[in-house]
């Protein structure tokens, strides 16, 4: 009877311990992300979202009589265009160089005809235009905060890779799943691409950046973090597209063989075709792990806060940006409110991996 | 190439049999090439990293040579002072690595395998349904975001508590880590689990045991190798990890921790912090510090291989 008791608590604990493991797992995912959105979710804004991270002063000739936008003061006492009335001051905006400028909601609005604005009223801002015989010239501040150039960069750092990585791991999950006789050969390639999946990004980084950056010669650019990439995504790409090839019924590679086709039309023709679900598996897969990447993008992509000039221009993604933000301003809103879009993104592309699994069940 | 293939037919050129074989032998080396790339690119990381790291180790160094065991058992990290008195030595970061992948592993570990427990086991099949999305989504989140969420939540909470004014800490490492490494043990437990066939817990039950017995007592022990694995690949993340760690690790000049309260510097954020504008000498350190990361993470990769490759022939 004493032993059943204390075999009675003893099982009390366990199924404690395991509800509460289970309960403190779960609650760790909800205040990660509840802090992520939490502290984020104040930060975004369309400006957030199209402005450079930078602000940028501009000067601008503008061929109106009239002032086409309404100021407002912000808390820093700054004249800020609150609404663009007259959709000309942008067409006819010029930059000393004689490219156009756009003025856009936000902009801080310094000086008008070389007068400072900041201590006028809205009636003496107009004033200043009428006297300014239909050249005005303003200065302007573009405002700065924004993530724009990361997007960018992050959307042309996931294609390029994309186009690099794809093939090379089709064709070697082709070339295992197809051809590879079991032997030495087959677990030496095995071997390496587990090899591939273990090595942290850090390393990478490091490989990236003594063959790319500085051998190749690429420096700091968006070809290099790519291609260096490009490695990283190979052991995903690798696995999904075998495990998705397993699954084409031998006889379709029977029926193909016996109508007379070769070896190489099988393939490209009946089974890349029928493993399609399972390589757009990989793709979504490793976009999310570009997405996700910043150790090996940070010491090979760079971190300029700019649009990338062309494929040997430097530039940040995302998460290498909000690294910089936590880390170097301490700015932990911004960071997060990236961390909102990323992790946004991030469901979107597990729903559509489930669409895609469920799917293929279904046929 | 598939067009050109096409054109290549329609011209007959595939009627001889001798012509068929050939072309047919050079796709297959074609794909060969294709997935020996991958055996190539790990060739040349280690070749690389290795070349450049062994440099200031090597005699006649063009940027100056430096003691192995000097670098392998210093507790000092000073490349900014003079050139004669600048230290290289890793040894605290060994020391903080390893420090920081075991806590994580003593914590990860058994919340993950009984987080598992009840997802395979005890769970109704909705909770188990949603629990695993939860764990995807735990996966899926970018390494630097649980950084950014130690650095704004677990830093200040341990600033507290903690004896010392910074709340950058071996514990706060420890912590970040032992989140990031829980979808890991959580997904490859719960697989084991199921794997364990059903006759098993009937044969248990059959012998009057209860439910929570037979899960501790039979399952647990008979998803061992699956677990273990799980728990090997979990090890490789936690000693792997850079950007999350650099943000919560404090990363000092100097010290092996001695206490959960001190900041670390681990491997993996020494390379990352200082790689951006280090040159010469400096930068070679930072490679080498790369080859020791790389040889612990090469050990655990073997490690996992043999498990896994021993559970599929088990």
């Amino acid at each position: 009877m004493k032993s059943n008791t204390l075999k009675s608590y003893k099982e009390r604990l366990q199924y404690l311990l395991v509800y509460g493991s289970a309960i403190i797992s779960f609650g760790i995912l909800l205040v990660i992300v509840g802090y992520i959105f939490y502290q984020g979710v104040g930060h975004l804004s369309i400006g957030f979202l199209k402005n450079d991270y930078d602000s940028k002063t501009v000067y601008a000739t503008v061929s109106v009589d009239e002032l086409g936008f309404s100021l407002e003061k912000d808390e820093e006492g700054n004249y800020v265009i609150d609404d663009i009335t007259n959709i000309d001051i942008t067409n006819t905006a010029k930059d000393p160089q004689g490219n156009e400028v756009d003025f856009d909601r936000g902009d801080n609005i310094i000086s008008i005809n070389m007068k400072n604005i900041e201590a006028l009223d809205q009636e003496a801002i107009n004033q200043l235009i009428d006297d300014g015989d239909g050249e005005t010239l303003i200065k302007l501040k573009k405002a700065g905060g924004g993530i724009f150039p990361m997007i960018i960069t992050t959307l042309i750092i996931i294609v390029s890779s994309l186009i690099v990585a794809v093939p090379i791991g089709i064709f070697s999950a082709i070339y295992l799943t197809e051809y590879a006789k079991q032997g030495k050969l087959i677990r030496i390639i095995r071997f390496s691409v587990e090899c591939l999946a273990g090595i942290p990004s850090i390393i990478y980084g490091l490989f990236g950046m003594l063959f790319f950056v500085t051998m190749l010669n690429f420096n700091y650019s968006v070809l290099s973090g790519a291609l260096t990439i490009s490695i990283v995504l190979l052991p995903i790409i690798i696995r999904t597209t075998e495990e998705s090839l397993k699954t084409v019924p031998m006889s379709y590679r029977e029926a193909s063989l016996g109508l007379g086709g070769t070896k190489i039309q099988t393939i490209m023709k009946v089974i890349i075709p029928s493993a399609l679900p399972g390589i757009m598996t990989a793709v979504i897969l490793s976009i999310g792990r570009i997405i996700g990447e910043s150790a090996a993008l940070l010491l090979t992509a760079g971190t300029a806060a700019k649009i990338p000039d062309g494929l040997l221009s430097s530039g940040s993604t995302l998460t290498v940006k909000a690294y910089l933000i936590a880390k170097e301003e301490g700015d932990i809103a911004a960071a997060c409110a990236i961390g909102v879009i990323i992790i946004s993104i991030i469901l979107l592309l597990n729903l559509i991996t489930k669409m895609i699994a469920k799917r293929r069940q279904a046929l | 190439m598939l067009t050109k293939m096409e054109n290549q037919q329609k011209k007959g050129l595939f009627k001889d049999g001798n012509n068929r074989k050939k072309y047919e032998k050079a796709a297959e080396i074609f794909f060969l090439a294709n997935a020996a790339i991958a055996i190539v690119s790990v060739f040349a990381i280690a070749l690389f990293i290795f070349y450049k790291g062994l440099q200031p180790f090597m005699p006649l160094n063009e940027e100056g040579t430096y003691s192995f065991i000097d670098f392998i058992t210093g507790t000092q990290w000073r490349p900014h002072d003079e050139i004669s008195q600048a230290a290289y030595g890793i040894f605290y970061m060994i020391i903080g690595s390893i420090f920081s992948a075991t806590g994580a592993i003593i914590l990860g570990v058994p919340l993950g395998i009984l987080t598992a427990v009840f997802m395979a086991e005890i769970a109704p099949k909705p909770i188990a349904k949603l629990m695993r999305t939860a764990v995807e989504l735990l996966a899926g989140i970018p390494s630097v975001f649980f950084g950014i969420f130690g650095l704004g939540f677990i830093v200040p909470k341990i600033m507290a508590s903690s004896p010392y004014s910074q709340g950058q800490s071996l514990l706060a490492v420890i912590l970040v880590l032992t989140i990031m490494i829980l979808p890991t043990i959580i997904s490859l437990a719960e697989n084991a689990i199921r794997a364990v066939p059903d006759t098993f817990r009937q044969g248990s039950y059959a012998l009057g045991a209860s439910k929570i017995y037979t899960i501790f007592k039979v399952v647990l022990p008979a998803a061992k190798s699956g677990i273990l694995a799980g728990v090997v690949l979990g090890t490789g993340r936690a000693i792997g990890e850079t950007m999350a760690v650099m943000l919560v690790a404090g990363n000092p000049i100097a010290g092996i921790p001695t206490s959960i309260w001190a900041p670390v510097r681990p491997m993996t954020t020494n390379i990352a912090l200082e790689m951006g504008y280090a040159f010469g000498l400096h930068q070679e350190m930072l490679f080498a510090t790369g080859v020791v990361l790389f040889i612990f993470i090469m050990i655990i990769n073997i490690v996992f291989n043999k498990i896994a490759y021993g559970m599929k022939s088990s």
